[in-house]
């Protein structure tokens, strides 16, 4: 409940113009995401020989690629598989963040200084590279990709989550709590997380933002999500082969990376302005 | 720093200890017989145990020997020397754009603070962070490749052939890595300007006399880009990174090409290789980050 209530009060602080046009990009592409699980407009699979390559239009409004799928209805496709990765990514990556970074934040000592000498040696890795690494391992495939990104995504948010608790620890409402008998589960949990929550939400946020570059970039290169599923960078990687003749089928899918991108980057923004 | 890079060389090697699928048996291909694929493994040094091949390995590297690839008949060393210096040019060449370029703005936009300019610097910034490095190469490829034809996609020239034409071709990928760190390095030092701005020696500085020029450049500016190079020493290592996809966009056969062409062929040693120089060049970055901050700032050292 505490969770709830905290969260609420973030939404109710929170009024810029960042926040709120973050909030708008956001929940536009979130509902898109939302009806492309039930319905588009084509089948997005479905070929149709005789309107390949044909441009934007009012039947098809992105156009199609050159088998005579609708881009516009693989977009919406795209969008949900992007946003179903890059949600489980941050949860797996925040999930565990959280549970190590806090008991290193909390404890210390020897636990503390072992995790953060793992961190600091995964932390030299660019986390598109780990991810890659981890693929290679792996092999490609949507299941994968998103265990990789989580896997790559862990290491930052422990390392936030630690700081915020190490900055918590030691202070008054953390040793009155403690004197009225609250064990560490609770203390660590009720207690304290809430109050580094503003700075959790934001990362949390530039997580979303990373994780779509990165399933993108992962697609893009041809080991992310594999065909015949729709991915915004797989489109990206299609289109770009037939730039000089159908432009669209790389531009919109392109367009709408950079949407949602931009919508994560401009709530992150507005969630550490208003902290 | 020496600790850290030793965990790094052991995640790497354990990392590609710990997954299915023997190399031996993909190099002879599914048909070998168990006695050939045990020679080779014993070739290959495989069935000794963890630790001492872990050791082997990092004393091998220590010395510049990477081993042998294993689907190439060549060293490691000569299939990744061949290819470093188009990686290098690259980030080298958008490393001094995201330098040259964001200074300037991020001067500009601080001098009309809150004017109109100021504002549409601010949503331009925002959207340009929010651009993918490979959907900008398309865009470029799009707009100056195949519109204006200022270059001609996909017609990579060797730096052995004509240097020049290297660079030339060079430039439109450097630019699709530099612009959205310009941007956000444009961000930061406007706000570190700013708040610099409102010290109390920018006061002092002014009441002995100096213009403004000469407290923004001698005073402002040096405080303000300490945040800065901590921000284009992470950068760096974003860009070799992010030059993995991009060269894939401009079809240029760098590091990244490699690298992908290794995993897909389960090419353990090239892949190490890779992965372990671009987490050294992490490394040696941050160093050369802690050294220059020494430089620039007296108090840190002390």
């Amino acid at each position: 409940m505490a969770f709830i209530k905290s969260i609420k009060k973030i939404f109710n602080k929170y009024h810029g113009f960042n926040f709120n046009a973050g909030l708008v990009i956001t929940g536009l592409i979130f509902i898109i995401a939302l009806v492309g699980c039930f319905y588009t407009p084509y089948e997005p699979t479905a070929m149709n020989v005789s309107i390949r390559n044909t441009a934007p239009s009012l039947a098809h409004i992105f156009g199609c690629d050159d088998s005579g799928r609708d881009v516009f209805s693989r977009v919406m496709e795209g969008i949900r598989n992007t946003f179903f990765i890059s949600t489980m990514t941050v949860l797996i990556g925040s999930g565990f963040g959280i549970i190590l970074g806090a008991a290193a934040g909390y404890y210390g000592g020897k636990f503390d200084e072992i995790l953060m000498r793992i961190n600091d040696a995964l932390f030299a890795f660019p986390s598109v590279l780990l991810a890659l690494v981890i693929v290679s391992l792996l092999g490609p495939g949507f299941l994968n990709v998103t265990v990789a990104l989580g896997i790559a995504f862990i290491p930052s948010f422990a390392r936030i989550v630690r700081s915020g608790f190490k900055s918590q620890v030691n202070m008054d409402y953390v040793q009155s709590a403690r004197l009225m008998g609250a064990g560490d589960l609770r203390i660590i949990f009720v207690h304290i997380l809430p109050n580094i929550l503003p700075v959790l939400m934001s990362s949390v946020m530039i997580g979303f933002n990373n994780a779509v570059l990165a399933e993108a970039g992962l697609s893009y290169l041809g080991i992310g999500v594999q065909p015949p599923r729709a991915s915004l960078g797989l489109m990206l990687k299609d289109g770009q082969a037939l730039l000089a003749t159908a432009p669209w089928n790389a531009l919109f899918p392109g367009m709408v990376i950079v949407l949602m991108v931009l919508g994560f980057a401009l709530l992150s923004e507005g969630i550490s302005e208003a902290s | 720093m020496l600790l850290t890079l030793f965990g790094v060389s052991f995640l790497v090697f354990a990392a590609f200890e710990i997954i299915p699928g023997d190399p031996a048996i993909s190099k002879l291909g599914t048909d070998a017989t168990p006695e050939m694929i045990a020679a080779l493994r014993e070739q290959m040094g495989l069935n000794r145990p963890f630790i001492v091949r872990y050791f082997d390995w990092l004393g091998d590297c220590i010395r510049g020997d990477f081993g042998r690839s294993y689907s190439y008949n060549r060293t490691v060393i000569s299939m990744i020397g061949d290819k470093l210096p188009i990686t290098v040019t690259m980030t080298i060449i958008s490393m001094l754009l995201v330098i040259a370029v964001s200074i300037p703005v991020a001067l500009l936009l601080a001098k009309y603070m809150g004017s109109t300019i100021d504002r549409a610097g601010y949503i331009s910034n925002q959207i340009l962070m929010a651009v993918p490095s490979f959907f900008l190469g398309i865009l470029i490829t799009y707009i100056f490749g195949l519109t204006l034809r200022f270059f001609t996609p996909g017609g990579y020239i060797s730096y052995r052939q004509n240097f020049a034409g290297f660079i030339g071709y060079l430039l439109a990928p450097s630019v699709a890595i530099a612009i959205p760190k310009c941007a956000m390095s444009v961000k930061l030092l406007r706000s570190a300007i700013l708040e610099e701005w409102n010290k109390d020696y920018v006061r002092t500085a002014y009441s002995r006399g100096n213009s403004t020029m000469q407290v923004m450049y001698r005073h402002v500016l040096k405080n303000a880009l300490i945040p800065l190079i901590t921000f284009w020493g992470m950068a760096v290592a974003d860009m070799i990174a992010g030059s993995i996809v991009v060269e894939q966009v401009f079809n240029i056969p760098g590091l990244g090409r490699i690298l992908l062409t290794s995993i897909s062929n389960r090419d353990y040693p090239v892949v190490e290789a890779i992965i372990l120089l671009i987490a050294v060049v992490v490394i040696v970055m941050n160093l050369i980050v802690d050294i220059l901050y020494r430089c620039i700032d007296p108090r840190i050292s002390k």
